[in-house]
């Protein structure tokens, strides 16, 4: 299965989708209980946060690839729509795997 | 435990106009509030507490109506909703909470409960106010003191003779009971007294009204407790033989004493009290003279409160004497305390 497939492809049933780091290649995989945030940061990455909950902006991160699931209150509906940026503190996805700028 | 669905003075509208564009930050019932002017002019009430990082939003500054925080910036509007921050998109920030303000009579009065419940009906009226026949003159404490020991003091005045020897005592009060109904939510105590000499402030009174301020008179306490703690009396001196409370103007000086009780804490209040008149409604001078000679009066009371207080705090056990003279407030507490029940009907009780 390509890379394009799965950012193509629904989420699957139990919830949980993948992370893809553009700039490492790197994939990473994010389960239902678990924030992309966190994801990035137990496999050792700095992620710039703050609040936690998708008011603030701080991790405002781009989408390469995929079509984010957005939850924060920071994007405007417009932006949310255009799904090119992510608030990965909160935020999920709602395609089986997310590419991200990072 | 204060009741909380229904209206308090918060403050007078003339303190609030006073601090130009400061914020008053203010605690009634335990809830910490601060009021300020919104961009229509109107008071607003809102939580004394910024959103961002927890600072004190009364120690901002009002700007074109919205309360600026003075730690960050934040700007926050009369519903408790940031309206601004510099550098911070506030779509997302929580609002806090709001109380519903009403102005009424030169006051600002806050209902410190369920907004859901703000009823405007609910105001109390008083023909004295915005009455060109009559004037009004007052002010405001501090007391460090729980609100009911305030009450307490009005609802019983047989401590004039000895808190107030100088203006207002005389020993004539202690000796002519006192009588206590109980009419639906009110309570009202009063006494009576015949052919006795005016005290000093009503001495003063009786010059400025034009009437010889030797000779005998009638005077009168009527106190009148209402929920949750606005107590009104009437208070006077009529020559004597004239009809007393009911006598023709021309025989009387007469007045109203208004205290408006607002909880703080369990152990503090805010009172403001003043003296409504309808004799020489015009005179702005003597308004200042009764206000003056008020207020000494009242700070005699203050000052007997909070030591009241300071020895029940280190005391809580021991239990205090309810007299004959102290029925009045005992039937003004047992208002209160029934209020308390139906707006908690859980039967959690402080």
């Amino acid at each position: 299965m390509s890379t394009s497939d799965l950012t193509q492809a629904p989420l699957a049933d139990d919830g949980s989708f993948e992370v893809q780091l553009q700039k490492s290649g790197q994939t990473l995989q994010v389960s239902k209980d678990q924030s992309i945030l966190k994801v990035l940061q137990d496999a050792g990455h700095d992620v710039p946060f703050s609040c936690s909950e998708g008011v603030c902006g701080t991790c405002l991160t781009r989408v390469v690839a995929g079509k984010p699931d957005h939850w924060d209150m920071y994007l405007t509906p417009e932006e949310q729509e255009k799904g090119d940026c992510i608030m990965v503190c909160c935020s999920r996805s709602q395609t089986a795997r997310l590419v991200l700028d990072f | 435990m204060f009741i909380k669905n229904t209206w308090y003075v918060a403050c007078a509208l003339t303190e609030l106009n006073a601090l130009g564009s400061q914020p008053l930050g203010r605690t009634i019932c335990n809830e910490r509030m601060v009021f300020f002017k919104g961009p229509d002019g109107q008071v607003a009430a809102v939580e004394d507490f910024c959103p961002h990082r927890g600072a004190p939003l009364s120690l901002g500054k009002v700007c074109e109506g919205k309360l600026v925080c003075g730690y960050h910036g934040l700007e926050m509007g009369c519903d408790g909703k940031t309206v601004h921050m510099p550098g911070q998109r506030v779509r997302g920030f929580p609002a806090i909470k709001s109380f519903p303000v009403v102005e009424r009579y030169g006051f600002v009065w806050v209902w410190p409960g369920d907004a859901a419940k703000a009823d405007v009906a609910q105001m109390p009226s008083f023909a004295f106010f915005d009455n060109p026949e009559w004037a009004y003159g007052g002010g405001l404490y501090h007391v460090k003191a729980d609100y009911r020991l305030m009450i307490d003091n009005l609802m019983d005045l047989t401590h004039e003779t000895y808190v107030h020897a100088n203006s207002i005592g005389q020993p004539e009060i202690d000796e002519t009971p006192s009588q206590t109904s109980v009419e639906g939510d009110q309570v009202v105590l009063q006494r009576h007294m015949q052919g006795i000499q005016a005290p000093p402030f009503w001495q003063m009174a009786m010059s400025a009204n034009g009437l010889d301020p030797q000779a005998k008179v009638d005077r009168w306490q009527i106190c009148r407790f209402s929920p949750p703690s606005h107590i009104m009396i009437d208070v006077g001196v009529a020559l004597a033989g004239k009809g007393g409370f009911d006598a023709a103007p021309e025989h009387k000086a007469y007045s109203v004493v208004v205290d408006f009780i607002t909880p703080e804490t369990e152990t503090s209040h805010w009172y403001h009290w003043g003296m409504a008149r309808q004799f020489k409604p015009a005179d702005a001078a003597l308004t200042d003279k009764i206000r003056e000679g008020q207020g000494k009066i009242f700070n005699e009371d203050m000052e007997m409160l909070q030591l009241q207080q300071a020895n029940i705090t280190q005391w809580p056990d021991r239990k205090l004497l309810m007299l004959n003279i102290d029925a009045g407030g005992v039937q003004s507490r047992r208002i209160i305390d029934r209020l308390l029940a139906q707006e908690n009907p859980t039967g959690i009780t402080a």
